[in-house]
């Protein structure tokens, strides 16, 4: 392999910390590891492989726990503001991985390194502190029991110009269903990594260094943010909130599907954020309902129209941008009631607590938003928690004895609040339901599994496979299962990575809806497309909203060579994604992950199938899908275990 | 590559007192160094110089500027994308954003501690679409 010598857009090493024997090592990483893996979560995956023992116990002194950049943060592209929190996730025991924006990615990278990872247990809470001249383990615990947003007020001013990463109570308390949380309120929330942080005694990182970060062609780098910009810059004036949701209805109805173009999709999060899906994907069949029971007949256009996209950005006091976005999808929003303010609800936890559980109360929703943020959980994962206990309460599996007799009903608002409590608390109820629903059901035991949801122990997201099978693909699929991120179909169309990627399947304008219903060879073409490029944008830092523009507008591949030095083919970095698809798949294999285990069952697959809505007779050939998808990478068909050379192709770059 | 102090220098303490990053180190009438490695090569530490001992990396003197004579960042918002990378980018943690357009709820960026910012122009490079301009204090 060729690599100039010069390369640049990395730092070049990357910082481990032993918390047991509480010392800071930086050490230095290979322009070959950079150029197999990229950097972000491919060079985590190398990190983590080889250093976490296969019988780690997640919450144990051999878990280790990675912060990491990405490759583009820092080097003047846009929406590369992504950081990634990896480790052996406690929730499903094999790979895990959190992904978050805000501006905590630019400052690992001005620290000099390209990742921080703590091993061990420290014997008292601390914090980590790195500015151009130290990096030491700090006394936490006097902020050891504050809220996130606490944490990272009482650190900020002890630090000024800081950024923080830390964990809340949750974290602290151990709750698989914790994250890590910055910017006071942005969420690195999946895989329950915030336990393992709380479980290594780490409250928090606080990074404060300024170096610069290599270019190789800032000009060109430049150049091409600004062709980015312009496309994103594209507003022309869109129709009021409430007529999304007929949008959606029409989708519904249609007996053809376009092939959606991204630059739509853009200019709803530019004018509302995520909340502008809210009722479309309501409509359209998008949005599970009810723990994936009901339908849009259940949460129809007037029970939705309360979380109507306008109701969001009439109480936003201003937007938010993470580090390098021109979008601003995020905002900061007035409420009523225990908080003040908050960070604007994102889609997921607005149907996570709304349609999900049928609750009509937005101001519910506002106070449980920042309620879970400030106690670092992660809104998908309690949304689906409480909505399991709903249904178990329905079903006289938990009890008003259960409940200190509260009324677990669907859709009261005071009964949501009283039990996201609980489950933070660690009370009562919620301490049964505290480690997601996977393990709740087992304790609560009388058949409450029928009723859990998950793939592989992580929760769903709120996207329904039955409506796009491209998200129960790949809820099943990957090494970090259930996450709404790792794909769809819908991601593939905007994505438009058959204008660059060799092999990917061209989508025609008009088609058959029924055709995204069909299984084949173009199905795991596409599918296996979607997780390369996710891990080149995971390598690069780059946020998928971002990416959601299409490859010929926010040119990737071309900022990586800018910003590199290296003269690679799109094909060239897809082939990258491989590796580290590998290398995640591997890692499960080598922590015991039988992959097929992890593939949806039950209502989420169609199982039985609907009787009514948007989604009804659909179910899902899952089996077929994975398969296929699979044998796309050439690994086994059965298992999903690459070949052993494929394993030692991966394993053995140093 | 970072800058380099000479001989000549007085120990006066004026680069130690203004590096961001804390790179310079020596006591107060004694020799002081810069640390490759903290060094970032804003070169605050040669504009304050008045013995003139500051090198850059490629070895010539930088001269000590009056600081009314100093450059500061002016920020054109029409073209500003509200994107925060010459926030990050400032080493003196000199910037900030603000709500600024009238109904327009993008949070801008302006100088919000004029007192630390040092002239380097970090803001200025690092932004995307040429938004950031410099020009003299007083200008």
């Amino acid at each position: 392999m060729n690599i100039p010598r010069r390369s640049k857009g990395f730092m070049g090493s990357i910082m481990v910390v032993d918390l047991s024997a509480q010392t800071i090592e930086t050490q230095p990483v290979s322009r070959k590891v950079y150029r197999t893996f990229l950097s972000g979560m491919g060079l985590a995956a190398h990190v983590l492989y080889h250093r976490i023992p296969e019988d780690a116990d997640p919450l144990g002194p051999d878990n280790m726990l990675g912060f990491v950049s990405g490759l583009l943060t820092g080097t003047g592209s846009l929406f590369t503001g992504r950081w990634m929190v990896t480790g052996k996730s406690p929730l499903t025991g094999g790979w895990g991985e959190a992904n978050c924006g805000g501006h905590f990615s630019p400052a690992i990278k001005r620290c000099g390194v390209d990742g921080i990872f703590f091993s061990g247990i420290s014997p008292k809470p601390v914090y980590l502190y790195v500015d151009d001249t130290a990096a030491e383990l700090r006394d936490a615990a006097g902020i050891w029991g504050m809220d996130t947003v606490e944490t990272e007020t009482f650190l900020a001013a002890q630090h000024p110009g800081a950024r923080v990463a830390c964990i809340g109570p949750a974290g602290e308390r151990l709750s698989l269903m914790a994250g890590v949380s910055t910017d006071q309120g942005r969420m690195a929330a999946r895989s329950g990594l915030g336990a393992v942080m709380g479980a290594k005694r780490l409250k928090a990182v606080v990074l404060a260094g300024k170096k610069r970060i290599p270019v190789h062609n800032k000009e060109v780098m430049k150049h091409i943010s600004r062709i980015c910009n312009k496309w994103v810059q594209f507003q022309p004036p869109f129709l009021p909130g409430f007529l999304t949701a007929p949008v959606g209805a029409l989708l519904r109805i249609m007996p053809w599907a376009f092939t959606q173009d991204g630059l739509l999709y853009k200019i709803l999060l530019k004018k509302w954020g995520t909340v502008s899906m809210n009722q479309i994907s309501v409509e359209m069949g998008d949005a599970p309902v009810q723990n994936w029971k009901g339908s849009n007949r259940d949460w129809g256009f007037f029970k939705s129209l309360s979380t109507n996209p306008d109701v969001f950005t009439s109480k936003e006091t201003r937007k938010y941008h993470c580090y390098s976005c021109p979008l601003g999808c995020g905002g900061i929003c007035r409420t009523k009631g225990r908080h003040p303010r908050t960070h604007k609800p994102e889609y997921e936890t607005v149907l996570s607590f709304g349609g999900f559980v049928l609750n009509r109360d937005v101001d519910t929703i506002f106070d449980i938003n920042e309620t879970l943020n400030r106690a670092g959980m992660d809104t998908i994962s309690a949304g689906h928690v409480v909505a399991f206990a709903m249904e178990c309460f329905e079903k006289k599996i938990i009890t008003l004895q259960d409940t200190a007799g509260m009324a677990l009903e669907w859709g009261n608002p005071e009964a949501l609040s009283w039990l996201v409590d609980q489950i933070i608390n660690r009370q009562g109820i919620g301490h049964i339901l505290a480690d997601g629903v996977a393990r709740a059901a087992v304790r609560l035991g009388k058949g409450a599994q029928r009723f859990a949801f998950h793939a592989g122990g992580q929760e769903l997201a709120m996207h329904d496979g039955r409506n796009d099978p491209g998200f129960a693909l790949h809820y099943s699929v990957e090494p970090a299962p259930g996450r709404h991120t790792n794909g769809a179909w819908l991601y593939y169309e905007m994505y438009q990575l058959w204008k660059k990627i060799t092999g990917a399947p061209r989508m025609p304008l008009l088609y058959a809806k029924a055709r995204k219903y069909e299984t084949g060879s173009d199905k795991a073409a596409m599918g296996s497309a979607n997780s390369r490029f996710l891990n080149v944008l995971n390598g690069a830092g780059v946020c998928q909203f971002g990416a959601f523009l299409g490859i010929h507008r926010i040119r990737i591949f071309d900022w990586l060579n800018a910003a590199t030095g290296w003269h690679m083919t799109p094909d060239d970095y897809m082939a990258a994604g491989t590796r580290i698809q590998t290398l995640k798949q591997a890692f499960n294999i080598k922590h015991g992950i039988a992959p097929r285990d992890c593939a949806l069952k039950g209502r989420p697959a169609g199982d039985p199938p609907m009787t009514h809505g948007a989604n009804k007779d659909r179910s899902i050939d899952i089996d077929i899908l994975m398969a296929d998808y699979w044998e796309a990478f050439g690994w086994d068909k059965k298992t999903g275990r690459p070949t052993d050379r494929q394993i030692a192709e991966v394993t053995d770059v140093s | 590559m970072a800058f380099f102090i000479s001989s000549d220098c007085t120990g006066c303490t004026a680069c130690k007192s203004i590096c961001p990053t804390g790179a310079i180190s020596g006591e107060k009438k004694q020799q002081h160094a810069v640390s490759d490695a903290a060094c970032i090569d804003c070169g605050a530490c040669g504009h304050v110089c008045p013995a003139g001992a500051v090198t850059n990396p490629f070895g010539r003197t930088v001269p000590k500027i009056p600081k009314k004579q100093w450059v500061r960042p002016f920020f054109n918002l029409d073209l500003c994308m509200a994107c925060g990378i010459c926030v990050e980018a400032c080493p003196a943690n000199a910037l900030d954003i603000a709500l600024q357009k009238v109904k327009d709820l993008h949070p801008y960026p302006f100088l919000v501690q004029e007192a630390h910012c040092m002239g380097c122009g970090f803001c200025a490079r690092a932004c995307p679409v040429d938004a950031v301009t410099l020009k003299e204090r007083n200008a």
